[in-house]
């Protein structure tokens, strides 16, 4: 470790770790410099000069900007003398020369640093006569977010996260000087998956949001702390309510995690809270139609029906949190001898790589490694910040090798990329690998951090095998094993057994099955196994589900239990892709009867006196992380403590027993896209059309073999017919066509058999709303 | 992409020259002027493509510079000095002119996209204020009566190809310095004449 | 006085054709080049340019030699001619690419050489077609002959020219945002440091950029020794210089001559007299950047140290003769409206403050100034450049700000009645 460096700030000594702008050292010994462009994440550009102090140089004391300045032993910095205070106010006059004066319609208002720093270093008032800058005011620059460009104070924080962070740089100056205005392309709008980001870092009420725009004061804003369960990555972030309703989410500077950023899908994908769709009291089929019925009266049924069933199956979805898994295996342990039956609503769960001989990574390891190895499901569209990660690390020197036919994203910053000369269509990986170029330069002896997962369902379990043996045998490897699903790295240790939707679709059915448990999933819109899941679960006698909404899989049911979300209804504990456990935590009420997995499991637990003591959530959590030291427990004491709100980092148990999946030929390349037409998406308005467009995907080649003469096109299969757009993604290989899955109907097909893809002159795609 | 293959064919050899694609950037722009007398969003959609930037990025680069125009420009783009040496030798006189005969404020077009007239900042010709460039080919020394005459002779003769040496001589005065023996080689359209751009233009 | 021509030696002897490679080598053109490639080390190249004590003729003034010296090793450098020239009053690279670009190019081949590098730029600024044509024509002509592309003059060494074309935007003669703009980006300045161009420079390679005259002045330098350049001029300002005199002045143009002799001089002899006889208010010694001096200054000497110490500049080079009749708050309006239309619009202070000046100027000058104008024009100033001394204080980037503080200053300082003439002091606050 290098030594700190002192310097001397207003004529105190600070010290300060070395290496680091002024800006930020003066920042950690508390003292503040106004400023607007420069964010702790971005590269400097210096250019609001809102940060300026004066150093003492040779020739003399020089006004410097601190945000681009190093910190050299023995600098004497003064933040405060009359020529900074000066140079201040000279730059916030400038800036308000053409800053409108429309705060009281604002929606960042009270939280302004333009309003805050012209109370605390303004000039006071304006001497500026002329008239001000004009623009349109608010122009939609995508479905979800909108540009004030009068409000604009040119700080290029929205234009550098998007070159460098997120690496689309679809937002950008335009014209110079004082002409200079941001903008998007008139026919490429602002389309990111991570353009919340930008919101939420701009300086003044520029960039605002569609589903925040005018609803709240910041002042009347309650605010609590939790993890995204939108993904295994789990950032840490911020709720934002008012008068009970969730109206924002922020991302929070977890720096082993999400280092402030979110995707967009975690950021909006809140509305469906509020959404009249949503269930409300518990319901009941009587004669085929659902009646509102009350919980005791569920209980007594349940009571009933489990005491003369012994074959009771459990299907649980990602979105819940550790505690409940828990509860599910404490309620499924009483209630048979055998080893209770879990199945994960995940199509591409299976074993991973969790075995001792195997060095697990954490995020950060991204930024150690010499080679960052990429094999799995598309980053980021899957694992979104995880993708932001990869690029940091990137950024910061690791070379980058990808692997099969999925992240194509990642091309452009890769130093190797392998599709079709190495990897079949089936995404096996031929004998070539010790002979591949980027392999001998930027794996062997190298550390290398692996993100390995399955690219699509069909891939054989056995097909990435080979190459994490060789990368074990040639590096110094550590594995980040990519499952995409919300919690279910939580499922990994809570529960006594996992299986697969493959595993599911396969063994349950009413021969074995009496009572089956479907706990916030829908695997029927969603998995490829989809029509034989259907079949299934129509037969069996007795399915409850608990869930939020009624969907393709809940209606299904013969008892359905209205349940609190996750996002800021409840209470409990997340594990992260990583093993990282962090807190959960509730803002809002649940609407109506609508309660926890865990007290529902537990009232019934009770009502049917099974006495496996899960009566409080504190009980539920302790009993997640028995076995665990103390100190490295993340129970609610523990996660609490200052030191720990970014979460606790464990060794866990993991316990998968999906049965091998020898792969299947298939022509089609089938994965996940970002938005889905899912329930939740389905039901937060301002998302909801991000979802809903039907699409294929190929490279031009591909597409220009089918003969199609236009892009809309039918793809059919026995019954199954989807109106769709064929859109050019070149950097498919030739011959593969992707198709995404989370989208209605999409899932329906055979994938193992030949889909007729035929164009559609008639029909228009179709836009479910 | 909208671009003919023979200007695809020119724009990759403009890359070509360059160690890095995105340093073309600029040519191409050049190149994309001469062929609509404006950068088009078209355009903008066929560069990006080509080195590999977003249309965005390019946008932003283009609308910094100011020879890239973001409308259609006229045959001639008449662009008259109002920096210092000119402002002190009576450029107002010279733009008055313009604006006269062209009917036209700062940065406008007329409707038969003859005339873009636009005051400019300094065109390096201080010596010989008050000047102008005609199409980037310059004619130093102007006075208010040469310069009418001038206009008068673009509208009337519509010259193809307009050189600096020939307007100098039939229009100028005092030079900057001495120009050596006439090239005879101009422009055609509001983009500078030059060799690598194929916009260089012989009088014949 | 008169002209001592090492630059303009050539063009002067074939007024009709020195542009053309053969015209270049019967006075000996490439000679020096050849002869450096072929006999001589980079080292002793570099010595030689370190003697003559060249400054750069850009109008920062920086030792040629030492920058030179900063270029860090790598394999990949680059050098990249400055040949943005766009401060109003200058049009002395203009004559060196117009009338002589095998000068310049036979600079580059011993710049490259001396500095060992492959690969050259010569960044044009767009608005000059015909210089920028003359300089293609030059560097094809040289490619046929072998002085540039591969294995020049029979030697090991590789060489390769590129001549640019800029798209009008002064803030490109600014040496980082004219990599930027080379990069096809922005022609935004950089953040030095980081990014010292010797260093981090185009592709973020260590590069040098140097003007053209200087560059120009390197086979003269080489061919007969850095001692005897140094000889020339004034201590700290060595060698010849070209001046661009402009304005209101009989005979305007590029006159080369050794530094040291008096601006009255200059006007007197090589100018022939401020036009009709007048006297002269004011006159700007270094380009539109440069603080203006008095008519009754004009016994300042032309040397980098001495305008220097008179708290001006010599710059670029240009000077700009303004007699009496002279309407000096529109002369300032016109340099201040410059710098507001090429700011390139990062830093605050440069983007709204230079707009805003322009603003106030122009109420004042059409007769709508009101008095606090004088103390606002002053304070927006003072927000750019604080104190307003010289060299300026910034609150910028780059110098370009402060340099619209220039002319606002030198009207205050020295013509304040001529702008309180223009406020009608009826207007009741
Ligand atoms: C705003 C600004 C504009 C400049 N314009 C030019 C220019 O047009 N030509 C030039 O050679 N140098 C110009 N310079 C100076 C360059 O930054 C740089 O110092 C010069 O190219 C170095 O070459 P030299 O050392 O040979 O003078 C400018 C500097 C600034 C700050
Ligand atoms: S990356 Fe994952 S955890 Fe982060 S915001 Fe998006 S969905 Fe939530
Ligand atoms: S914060 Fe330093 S210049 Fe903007």
């Amino acid at each position: 470790m290098n030594e700190n460096v002192k310097i001397n700030v207003n004529g105190t000594e600070i010290q300060s770790a070395p290496n680091k702008l002024l800006i930020e050292a003066c920042e950690d010994s508390g003292i503040h410099i106004p400023r607007f462009c420069w964010h702790k994440r971005l590269d400097p550009v210096g250019m609001c000069r809102m940060c300026l102090v004066e150093i003492e140089t040779p020739r003399g004391k020089m006004l410097v900007p601190s945000c681009t300045t190093n910190i050299t032993d023995d600098m004497v910095v003064d933040t405060e003398s009359d020529v900074v205070k000066k140079a201040q106010e000279g730059v916030l006059e400038f800036l308000l020369i053409n800053h409108p004066l429309d705060c009281p319609v604002c929606d960042k208002a009270g939280e302004c640093p333009l309003q805050d720093q012209t109370m605390s270093y303004g000039p006071g008032e304006s001497r500026f006569v002329e008239e001000k800058r004009h623009f349109e005011k608010p122009i939609p620059i995508s479905e979800i977010i909108l540009l004030d460009r009068e409000r604009c104070i040119l700080c290029a924080r929205c234009t550098r996260f998007s070159d460098e962070i997120s690496g689309d740089p679809l937002i950008e100056f335009i014209q110079r000087g004082n002409k200079t205005e941001v903008n998007t392309f008139p026919n490429e709008p602002f389309k990111s998956y991570f353009s919340g980001n930008t919101v939420q870092i701009c300086p003044v009420g520029a960039l605002t949001s569609t589903s925040y725009r005018f609803k709240a004061r910041p002042w009347d804003l309650k605010s609590v702390r939790s993890t995204c369960s939108g993904c295994p990555v789990g950032c840490s972030i911020e709720l934002n309510s008012s008068q009970n309703k969730m109206l924002r989410i922020l991302g929070v500077d977890n720096d082993n995690v999400n280092q402030g950023w979110m995707c967009d899908k975690g950021r909006y994908n809140f509305e469906y809270l509020n959404s009249d769709l949503r269930l409300t009291s518990p319901l009941k089929k009587i004669n085929g139609e659902f009646q509102k019925t009350t919980i005791k009266d569920i209980y007594s049924d349940l009571d009933e029906i489990l005491k003369n069933n012994n074959n009771v199956k459990f299907l649980l979805g990602t979105n819940i949190t550790n505690e409940e898994y828990v509860s599910f295996n404490e309620f499924a342990k009483k209630l048979t001898d055998e080893e209770p039956s879990f199945y994960i609503n995940d199509d591409l769960l299976y074993e991973g790589f969790f075995e001792d001989d195997i060095q697990l990574a954490k995020i950060n390891d991204l930024n150690e490694a010499d080679t960052v190895v990429v094999w799995s499901e598309d980053l980021k569209e899957n694992l979104p910040v995880l993708y932001l990660r990869v690029r940091q690390a990137v950024k910061n020197g690791a070379k980058l090798i990808v692997f099969g036919h999925s992240n194509s994203t990642l091309l452009d910053i890769a130093d190797y990329f392998y599709t079709d000369d190495v990897i079949s269509k089936n995404f096996e990986i031929g004998d070539s690998l010790p002979m591949l170029e980027g392999v001998e330069k930027f794996i062997n002896d190298k550390n290398v951090t692996a993100i390995i997962g399955k690219s699509t369902p069909f891939q054989a379990d056995e097909s990435i095998k080979k190459l994490v043996s060789y990368l074990q045998k040639y590096s110094n490897l550590k594995i980040l094993n990519a499952f995409s699903t919300g919690n279910v790295y939580g499922a990994f240790h809570t529960l006594s057994s996992i299986k697969n939707l493959s595993d599911f679709s396969e063994e349950v059915n009413s021969d074995n099955t009496d009572v089956l448990f479907v706990v916030g999933a829908d695997p029927i819109g969603k998995s490829i196994y989809s029509n034989q899941i259907k079949k299934n679960i129509k037969d069996i006698d007795n399915v409850v589900c608990l869930d939020l909404f009624i969907h393709e899989t809940s209606e299904l049911g013969n008892y359905i239990i209205p349940t609190s979300s996750t996002l800021g209804e409840k209470e409990g504990t997340f594990t992260n892709i990583e093993f990282r456990t962090s807190r959960i935590d509730k803002l809002v009420p649940s609407p109506g009867q609508a309660l926890s997995d865990w007290e529902f499991i537990s009232g019934l637990s009770n009502f049917m006196k099974l006495d496996n003591n899960i009566d409080s959530l504190e009980e539920l959590n302790i009993k997640a992380y028995e076995g665990l030291a103390q100190q490295t427990k993340p129970i609610f004491d523990n996660l609490d403590k200052p030191s720990n709100l970014d979460g606790i980092l464990n060794n866990f148990e993991v316990n998968i027993s999906t049965s091998e999946n020898s792969g299947t030929n298939c022509d089609y390349f089938v994965g996940k896209k970002l938005y889905g037409d899912n329930v939740t998406i389905r039901y937060s308005h301002s998302i909801s059309l991000l979802g809903a467009k039907q699409f294929i995907e190929a490279n031009n080649s591909t597409i220009s073999k089918l003969n199609l003469n236009s892009t809309k096109c039918l793809l059919s299969q026995d019954e199954v017919e989807v109106p769709v757009d064929f859109i050019e993604n070149e950097k498919l290989s030739d011959g593969i066509i992707f198709i995404p899955i989370n989208r209605r109907n999409l899932n329906k097909f055979d994938f193992s058999k030949k889909i007729s893809i035929t164009p559609n002159h008639s029909k228009a795609a179709l836009n479910v709303n | 992409m909208s671009w003919e293959d023979s200007l695809l064919k020119q724009a990759r050899e403009i890359i070509d020259m360059y160690p890095q694609k995105r340093s073309a950037v600029g040519p191409l722009l050049h190149l994309a002027q001469s062929k609509d007398g404006y950068i088009s969003d078209d355009s903008i959609s066929v560069i990006s493509k080509l080195v590999g930037i977003t249309e965005v990025q390019l946008k932003s680069v283009s609308t910094f510079y100011s020879m890239y125009k973001q409308e259609p420009t006229g045959k001639y783009l008449l662009s008259v000095c109002k920096s210092i040496s000119c402002e002190i030798n009576k450029s107002d006189e010279i733009i008055d002119v313009v604006k006269d005969f062209t009917g036209l404020n700062n940065n406008e077009t007329d409707k038969n996209g003859l005339f873009t007239f636009e005051a400019v900042e300094c065109i390096g010709a201080c010596g010989g204020a008050p000047a102008m460039q005609v199409n980037y080919e310059t004619v130093e020394g102007l006075s208010p009566n040469n310069t009418l005459k001038l206009c008068e002779w673009l509208k009337k003769e519509l010259p193809e190809v307009v050189v600096a040496e020939e307007m100098q001589e039939d229009f100028g005065g005092y030079k900057s310095f001495d120009w050596a023996i006439s090239d005879q080689s101009g422009t055609t359209g509001s983009v500078p004449g030059f060799q690598t751009l194929k916009t260089t233009k012989e009088r014949n | 006085m008169k002209e001592t021509l090492l630059l303009t030696k050539h063009m002067r002897s074939n007024p009709e054709d020195s542009h053309l490679i053969e015209v270049y080598e019967k006075s000996n053109g490439y000679k020096t080049a050849k002869k450096v490639l072929l006999q001589e080390s980079p080292e002793k190249v570099l010595e030689e340019i370190k003697d003559s004590n060249i400054r750069g003729r850009g109008g920062a003034g920086f030792p040629t030699g030492i920058k030179w010296g900063f270029l860090a090793e790598d394999e990949e450098r680059y050098l990249v001619i400055n040949a943005d020239e766009s401060e109003p009053g200058t049009f002395k690279d203009r004559i060196l690419l117009e009338r002589d670009p095998h000068q310049l190019i036979e600079g580059i081949i011993i710049t490259c050489f001396a500095a060992n590098i492959k690969n050259a730029f010569i960044y044009i600024r767009g608005e000059y077609a015909k210089p920028a044509r003359r300089v293609q024509n030059a560097v094809e002509q040289a490619y046929q002959k072998g002085y540039l592309g591969k294995k020049i003059f029979g030697s090991d060494i590789d060489l390769d020219v590129v001549v640019h074309l800029g798209a009008g935007a002064y803030i490109c003669g600014e040496e980082t945002a004219l990599l930027n703009s080379l990069e096809g980006r922005r022609g935004e300045p950089r953040l030095k440091p980081p990014y010292f161009p010797a260093v981090k420079g185009l592709y973020m390679k260590p590069t040098l950029v140097n003007n053209v005259e200087t560059i120009s002045s390197v086979p003269w330098i080489v061919e007969n020794t850095g001692k005897e350049y140094n000889k020339l001029g004034v201590e700290g300002s060595t060698g010849t210089r070209i001046f661009s005199l402009s304005g209101h002045i009989n005979t305007p143009g590029n006159y080369e001559i050794e530094m040291g002799s008096s601006f009255g001089e200059f006007v007197e002899t090589l100018g022939n007299g401020v036009r009709n006889g007048k006297d002269v208010k004011a006159y700007i010694p270094g380009g539109a950047s440069a603080p203006w001096f008095r008519g009754d200054q004009l016994d300042i000497k032309m040397t980098i140290d001495d305008v220097a110490n008179n708290n001006s500049m010599l710059g670029s080079g240009a000077v700009v003769i303004m007699d009496e009749e002279t309407n000096l708050v529109s002369a300032a309006k016109s340099i201040v409206s410059f710098f507001a239309h090429e700011s390139c619009g990062q830093c605050t202070p440069c983007r709204e403050g230079t707009t805003w000046l322009e603003m106030i100027l122009e109420r004042v000058a059409s007769g709508r100034g009101r008095t606090s104008d004088i103390d606002l024009l002053l304070d927006v100033c003072d927000n750019i450049s604080p104190g307003l001394s010289w060299p300026p204080k910034m609150t910028t980037i780059c110098p370009l700000g402060p340099s619209a503080v220039s002319p606002i200053t030198s009207l205050m300082n020295d013509f304040r009645d001529e702008v309180e003439s223009l406020i009608p002091t009826k207007i009741l606050l």
